[in-house]
């Protein structure tokens, strides 16, 4: 009886609450850190380039990672397998190049000088020409640096990992403003850093910093903001990027966030404008870009077991509404963790993710108009991890983790493989693909490499 | 005084019993003869000890199927989550740690994926968190360890626990395994972990 009185069964039971991982200290900016965007230049050459063709930004000209090029390029390997003609090394990241006639530009981490770095390199020999850089703590975490410089003929855009916007000259890198979204906007830096890439629309910067604005287009002239989005949702910064598409008559930026997706207006005296919001479909990670698939809809994908989704959009007079149409898990459907899946003639290409049952890490293929049951995939024997791919001239490329090269001809009934070859010995080689004038430039966590597709 | 009592003095000092040569040599074999024999049992003792067949998981083959937790003969499983540091990216969000699609990454018991709350959270400083299995409380369900392939670096690993298991004959659980990754090794190997 006393035991029965005074014994508590329950004292071995605790309740799990937050904090009780002692989260201190969150806060990552340092006290009393003063970071001065552009502090520091050395340039090292010269060059006058002849090469005219670019890849200026995220998946290239039209930010579909597509490339069809009328000029003659190497995709016979069976007779002349390309070679790594150029390699530099880089800090640990994922950052990918862009190029615009002739040079090539990198948004790097360095790692000894703790600096977000901007490098520009010649494209046909890997020369640096000029690096621009500013201190700025990040501790490694996956890799640091993320993101995809935006050019057009007179400026370079980047970001780095903790949100710090450079704005330089293209050609000899003269500094023209810098922008800390997060002191700016209170941008809540996400997970693993940002892999925001800039958009770069005429001469206005977009970016989608979340915090007291969803969306903000940034004059590159003056470096002032010229419209801004409001943002009373509350959403976050994503890892993923800002597409420009054309639904329904409308030019808009379309934004995966953290919270949901969106799509501002981009163009007109209505620019900045909020046309529709989702908040339906809101994975806690989100790393690719919204596809969009038609004049009315669009793909949407994330990792972390987020799967996929269609988002259909309405016109009614000027006001516009989304809804979603179909959702899946990564088991169920295409779904993508890091790299946004392509659009091609007709038919959508993406490599599955880990959490995708048997056909994890497969490459797929679905019809536009049904993303849910794939018409070719490419096998147990021959699966990817989470590396880039792009099409060119009718030919997939697809990297895979440790730097082998495979090569596909779409011109058949279904995508054949004809060639792969191992270029380095690579690591987590996950930065997208960047092609111009017949070099094609890819990365490792620790290197950028350039191969000669000239035939 | 005589010889006589000489000798029995002498005796009596050493209180000791001549030994021959020939008896010195007879112990002196015994003795090695039963270190010889004490070493090589011993030692075929140690390599028979070492070299038995013990269970233990195949993680490269190990598909998460939750059976271990279910199938094995003891009360709780032996089969337990083992931490491999080294391969950890000590993740805010990690895969292991929360369930998919969590919305707030802290230690609310409603965004945890361990059903036992065997692995533990602590913050070591921005952005890295370290996580710890509380064995006591495994269960060897394997939720953890799936989460952290699908989105991690695989550093959560399933291994049967040498301590606990009692090695049936026929392990109860490699007979339900469907995967065929509960494995004999020798049990000088202990310990087959992904690195």
């Amino acid at each position: 009886m006393l035991y029965w009185l005074f014994h508590d069964p329950s004292r071995d039971l605790y309740v799990y609450t937050p904090g009780m991982d002692n989260p201190d200290s969150l806060d990552t900016r340092a006290a009393g850190e003063t970071i001065v965007i552009g502090e520091h230049f050395e340039a090292y050459g010269q060059y006058q380039s002849s090469l005219k063709a670019g890849w200026p930004q995220f998946r290239g000209n039209d930010r579909n990672n597509i490339l069809l090029t009328s000029s003659p390029v190497n995709l016979n390997w069976k007779t002349k397998e390309p070679q790594v003609i150029w390699s530099a090394e880089t800090g640990e990241g994922h950052a990918a190049p862009a190029v615009f006639e002739g040079r090539v530009y990198l948004l790097d981490y360095d790692e000894s000088l703790r600096a977000d770095m901007l490098r520009c390199f010649r494209l046909d020999n890997g020369e640096e020409l000029w690096r621009r850089w500013y201190n700025v703590p990040v501790k490694r975490n996956h890799g640091m640096s993320r993101t995809i410089p935006a050019l057009n003929g007179k400026y370079v855009v980047s970001m780095g990992p903790r949100c710090h916007v450079m704005c330089t000259d293209r050609l000899n890198g003269d500094f023209y403003w810098g922008l800390d979204l997060e002191k700016q906007y209170g941008t809540e830096i996400p997970l693993w850093y940002t892999g925001q890439c800039p958009l770069l629309d005429d001469s206005i910067a977009v970016f989608a910093p979340g915090g007291t604005v969803l969306m903000t287009g940034i004059d590159c002239a003056s470096g002032q903001s010229v419209w801004e989005t409001p943002n009373p949702d509350q959403w976050k910064m994503s890892h993923s990027s800002i597409i420009p598409a054309s639904f329904l008559g409308k030019k808009m930026y379309i934004y995966a966030a953290i919270g949901g997706i969106c799509g501002v207006s981009a163009e007109g005296e209505d620019r900045g404008k909020l046309l529709w919001k989702l908040g339906d479909w809101s994975p806690s990670v989100i790393a690719p870009a919204p596809l969009p698939l038609n004049d009315n809809s669009l793909f949407v994908t994330g990792g972390y077991g987020a799967g996929g989704a269609i988002i259909r959009i309405s016109r009614n007079g000027d006001d516009f509404s989304a809804a979603l149409q179909a959702a899946w898990l990564p088991h169920e459907g295409l779904a993508s963790e890091q790299q946004t899946p392509l659009l091609y003639r007709g038919y959508v290409y993406g490599i599955l993710p880990k959490d995708a049952g048997a056909n994890r890490n497969q490459l797929m293929r679905y019809q536009q108009g049904n993303l849910q049951e794939a018409d070719w995939q490419s096998g147990k024997t021959l699966r990817f991890g989470l590396g880039p791919y792009m099409i060119l001239n009718d030919h997939l490329l697809v990297l895979n983790d440790e730097g082998t090269l495979y090569l596909f001809s779409l011109s058949g009934k279904e995508p054949e493989e004809l060639h792969h070859v191992k270029l380095f010995e690579g690591q987590d080689a996950w930065g997208p693909l960047a092609f111009a004038d017949n070099y094609l430039l890819l990365r490792d966590s620790k290197k950028i490499y350039c191969i000669d597709l000239k035939p | 005084m005589s010889d006589q009592h000489s000798n029995k003095l002498k005796s009596g000092n050493t209180g000791n019993k001549k030994i021959g040569r020939r008896e010195f040599f007879k112990t002196g074999l015994r003795a090695a003869a039963l270190i010889s024999l004490g070493s090589a049992t011993g030692y075929l003792l140690s390599k028979s000890t070492l070299d038995d067949p013990v269970w233990q998981i195949d993680p490269e083959k190990c598909v998460q199927c939750g059976r271990c937790a279910t199938h094995c003969v003891l009360p709780v499983s032996a089969v337990k989550c083992m931490h491999v540091y080294k391969m950890c990216g000590y993740c805010d969000l990690c895969g292991g740690y929360f369930r998919p699609q969590v919305k707030k990454l802290d230690t609310g018991a409603e965004n945890q994926l361990c059903p036992t709350k065997a692995l533990k959270r602590t913050f070591v400083e921005p952005p890295y968190y370290r996580y710890d299995i509380d064995e006591e409380l495994c269960n060897g369900c394997g939720k953890c360890v799936e989460g952290c392939g699908s989105f991690g670096n695989g550093s959560l690993q399933l291994q049967i626990n040498h301590n606990i298991c009692t090695n049936c004959n026929k392990c109860a659980i490699a007979r339900v395994c469907p995967a065929g990754a509960i494995i004999r090794i020798p049990a000088s190997k202990g310990y087959l972990l992904k690195k």
